[in-house]
């Protein structure tokens, strides 16, 4: 069973992964100078020794560091991912609030940046001039260098302000919603297109195009039916380490449509010094980011079974060498 | 508590700026038109009833507990849905009744007394009677214990209060001359009973608030929106109010536009019909196309400061403060950064704020002068063409919040003024994320800002705690006293001028820039006015177009 006995020990370095990144955090804030309680109340002039002794006493900022990360952890343990002094509720309240509209947004960019990556590449790789070919292919460097928020800023003044078709506001319509997804889809694209291009090349240099081609099989068919399940592996590697991208994208891509979502929230957090907040917060970007590499890397092995084996034996890139 | 880094908005908001000249749309023609409050937009005519008013602030807000309505996104809301004892009238410039319907001061500024309205109601059915203010208050004076929420700073001298049939007489433990006006201020907005009992959470929840003013909350998409409806019965608008009933308009949504170069093209196109913090560079295009660019003056507030942390060492000396004053040239900040809707600052208070004196002669620009002063202190420039003085070099840090729009430019130029007399400042402005620590750490040695005075300069500047200068001075502090104890306006308005001297000139303990303003942007056939502390009146306000 070499299949499950690859997910339980991919799973266990998950949850090692989380435990740690939630360590990590929970020790980095206590590093800053200041501290939320002391940032909460500090609006206007420096707050009473008593009401802040009071509010942390409260909110039980005034224990032991190891006995609130053991509270912590036990709460987590049981569900509760703590309060968020700055917007007075319960963390996953105040998470689950915003979250959908970072899913949405997220989500749909990297489903069009997939489909950007692929089209361009295709087109690439098909094109009937050497010529056109080669300016498909300085595309995705291009792209990479086109900043988010300029992108966005442009499409606005121009669908928004300019031709009065789309709504400065997330209201729901079609162009409000598939517009800042695209914005963000084409910059995260590029690493996809470029990496799949270059992966691309390395299989069409090898013998078994050229035996393609000899037996008289079409160069679309070469494409589509061989070279590109070869090649996409790195993409899939590179697609799992996009989810980064997407979520710093969409902090500012949220920014400039005016859109609520975790990005908007997690500045927030990090400015409140609001621990509770940012250690949710990035208790989901570990949960996020460990459940999309355990899913590239299960396709992987479904791509290339010689990953299975590399658990016990050799590594994958000795035996592809 | 929003914020976003420096660097990327100044970029982003370069950008905006880049792109609307390339598009064409900063319009040809049309100055900023300078409002007053209370006459604040062109739309004229009969009022119109009904409709809904799209206002777009510039931050999320997530505590609405009314003392920490000393924040604009959080006052330009509340204003509208809570009511308080007093008005300060824009146009007379004096305080008029409001839900207080009569008020006074014994002549020792230790006792007032209020008389409630009658008929008053919360929006849960309640009455705002003596009792609820009485508890208001209580709350404002005394902090709210078991909600972790800090007394009213305004409210420093305040000892208790009684009801008597339909008075509520207040006594103070010091005299304070100011302490009428305070209750005017948002900040001590009356939410009912029930309110003040809530935890701290329940009290700063907009869902879970109730107030007596002519909008009531609706409905909020987190993060994006906030819905309010206007209440039918409302009837106790200030005495002064041109609409003494229920607001024209249905309904107020409150959305947000945080990217700044996005707002002239929100009000341009009619997406909002109200923006605040409207950018210099994008005043010509709103007006050029027939739209309003609003300019209001803050006389609630301070003016602009570069606020200087004594205690920070670097600027124990008089002389070096009294250098940076002299070292900036506050015309060309106007002239290069800011637009005609702003006035160069000529006090700590602004221009037309009762008790404001001139002191422009005192403000003028002379980088001799400053090289002067600074060589008498000893600071010697170095070979780098920066300062120093026994090995170390005059190099100071500025912190601000990002609310205002001009504050990063505008210390970008003073800090090229300050580098032409040896003087190196680290410009963090605009870095909320840097101003949640430096905020309270005096080696920061400045802090941009403006702050709500509601008369005498004791409440900013008087605390040993105070955030601008984390600093107290015993001359000063009983300067603050002695004007708080003035028992006539004349004496009283005499003293405020004296307590700016001392601060601006004698000390240079702040450097005054620019007088505060807040410019809206509003779209065509918007009329709205303004409170004194630049809130929109949305009661009073309609729209012609539908």
């Amino acid at each position: 069973m070499p299949t499950a006995r690859y997910i339980a020990s991919r799973l266990g370095q998950a949850l090692l992964v989380i435990w740690l990144a939630y360590t990590v955090v929970f020790v980095a804030v206590q590093l800053l100078p200041s501290d939320p309680v002391t940032i909460f109340l500090s609006t206007d002039g420096t707050p009473s020794a008593a009401t802040l002794e009071a509010m942390r006493h409260q909110y039980g900022y005034d224990l032991p560091l190891w006995q609130q990360y053991t509270n912590n952890l036990l709460g987590l343990l049981r569900g509760d991912v703590g309060y968020s002094l700055a917007s007075g509720q319960p963390v996953g309240t105040r998470i689950g609030s915003v979250v959908g509209s970072t899913l949405q947004l997220a989500g749909g960019a990297f489903a069009l940046a997939v489909l950007f990556a692929l089209a361009l590449t295709i087109a690439a790789v098909l094109a009937p001039t050497s010529w056109l070919g080669r300016r498909l292919r300085a595309l995705p460097p291009f792209l990479a260098s086109v900043p988010v928020f300029w992108l966005g800023l442009v499409a606005l003044q121009l669908l928004a302000v300019r031709w009065g078709v789309m709504s400065l506001f997330p209201d729901g319509s079609f162009l409000a919603t598939v517009v800042p997804m695209a914005v963000l889809a084409l910059h995260v694209s590029a690493p996809l297109a470029q990496v799949l291009l270059k992966s691309l090349d390395g299989v069409y240099a090898q013998p078994f195009i050229e035996a393609l081609r000899a037996r008289g099989v079409g160069e679309a068919r070469i494409l589509f039916a061989h070279a590109l399940k070869n090649a996409a592996p790195p993409a899939l590697t590179v697609a799992g380490v996009t989810i980064g991208t997407l979520l710093a994208g969409s902090i500012i891509t949220e920014t400039v449509f005016s859109r609520a979502g975790l990005g908007a929230l997690v500045l927030q957090s990090v400015t409140a010094q609001d621990v509770p907040l940012v250690q949710g917060l990035v208790l989901l970007t570990a949960l996020v980011f460990v459940v999309v590499n355990l899913l590239v890397d299960l396709l992987h092995a479904a791509l290339d079974p010689r990953v299975l084996r590399s658990t016990r034996t050799q590594s994958a890139s000795a035996l592809a060498a | 508590m929003f914020s976003r880094p420096s660097a990327r908005r100044g970029r982003t908001a370069f950008a905006a700026l880049a792109l609307a000249g390339a598009l064409g749309l900063s319009a040809c023609g049309g100055s900023a038109q300078s409002a007053s409050p209370a006459s604040g937009s062109s739309a004229t005519g009969d009022p119109v009833k009904g409709g809904d008013l799209v206002f777009a602030e510039v931050t999320p807000i997530n505590q609405w507990q009314t003392q920490n309505a000393r924040f604009y996104e959080k006052a330009n809301v509340l204003n509208s849905v809570l009511d308080r004892l007093t008005y300060f009238d824009p146009e007379k410039k004096e305080l008029v009744g409001w839900i207080a319907e009569g008020f006074e001061a014994n002549d020792a500024q230790t006792r007032f007394t209020f008389t409630i309205r009658d008929g008053v109601t919360f929006s849960d059915g309640t009455a705002l009677d003596a009792a609820a203010v009485k508890a208001n208050l209580d709350a404002l004076g005394e902090g709210i214990a078991s909600a972790q929420i800090q007394p009213n700073v305004d409210f420093g001298a305040y000892k208790s209060s009684k009801v008597s049939g339909n008075k509520v007489i207040v006594t103070l433990s010091r005299p304070d001359a100011n302490f009428l006006r305070s209750t005017s201020s948002v900040a001590a907005g009356l939410v009912s009973p029930a309110t003040l009992k809530g935890d701290n959470a329940a009290q700063n929840d907009i869902s879970k608030i109730v107030g007596s003013g002519p909008f009531v909350y609706a409905s909020q998409v987190p993060d994006q929106e906030v819905k309010f409806t206007s209440r039918d019965d409302y009837a106790w608008a200030p005495e002064t109010a041109a609409n003494q009933g229920a607001a024209y308009l249905d309904s107020l949504t409150i959305r947000y536009l945080p990217e700044v170069g996005n707002r002239a093209g929100a009000v341009q196109t009619g997406q909002v019909d109200l923006a605040r913090g409207l950018q210099p560079v994008d005043e010509e295009a709103v007006s050029g196309s027939g739209n309003q660019v609003l300019a209001v003056p803050g006389l609630d507030l301070t003016a602009n400061m570069a606020a200087l942390r004594v205690g920070s060492g670097q600027l124990a000396d008089v002389k070096v403060r009294q250098a940076l004053g002299k070292a900036i040239d506050r015309q060309s900040i106007k002239d290069t950064v800011l637009s005609d809707s702003y006035t160069v600052a000529a006090s700590i208070l602004n221009h037309g704020a009762p008790g404001f004196v001139d002191l422009s002669s005192d403000l003028a620009y002379d980088p001799e002068g400053a090289k002067a002063l600074l060589e008498e202190a000893g600071w010697k420039v170095g070979s780098d063409g920066i300062r120093e003085k026994d090995g170390k070099k005059l190099e100071i840090t500025v912190t601000s919040s990002n609310n205002s729009v001009v504050i990063k430019p505008a210390f970008e130029l003073i800090e090229q003024q300050w580098a032409q007399v040896g003087i190196k400042l680290v410009n963090r402005a605009a870095d909320n994320t840097f101003l949640a620590t430096a905020l309270t750490d005096p080696k920061v040695e400045i802090f941009g800002t403006r702050q709500f005075a509601y008369g005498g300069l004791g409440p900013v500047f008087g605390p040993e705690t105070n955030t601008q200068t984390l600093h107290t001075d015993a001359e000063r502090d009983a300067l603050y006293t002695k004007e708080q104890a003035a028992s006539t306006t004349q004496e009283h308005v005499k003293l405020v001028g004296e307590e700016q001297r001392k601060l601006v000139v004698d000390d240079a303990a702040i450097l005054p820039l620019w007088d505060e303003v807040q410019v809206y942007g509003a779209h065509a056939g918007v009329h709205v006015d303004f409170t004194t502390g630049t809130a929109p009146i949305f009661q009073g306000a309609w729209k012609s177009e539908s």
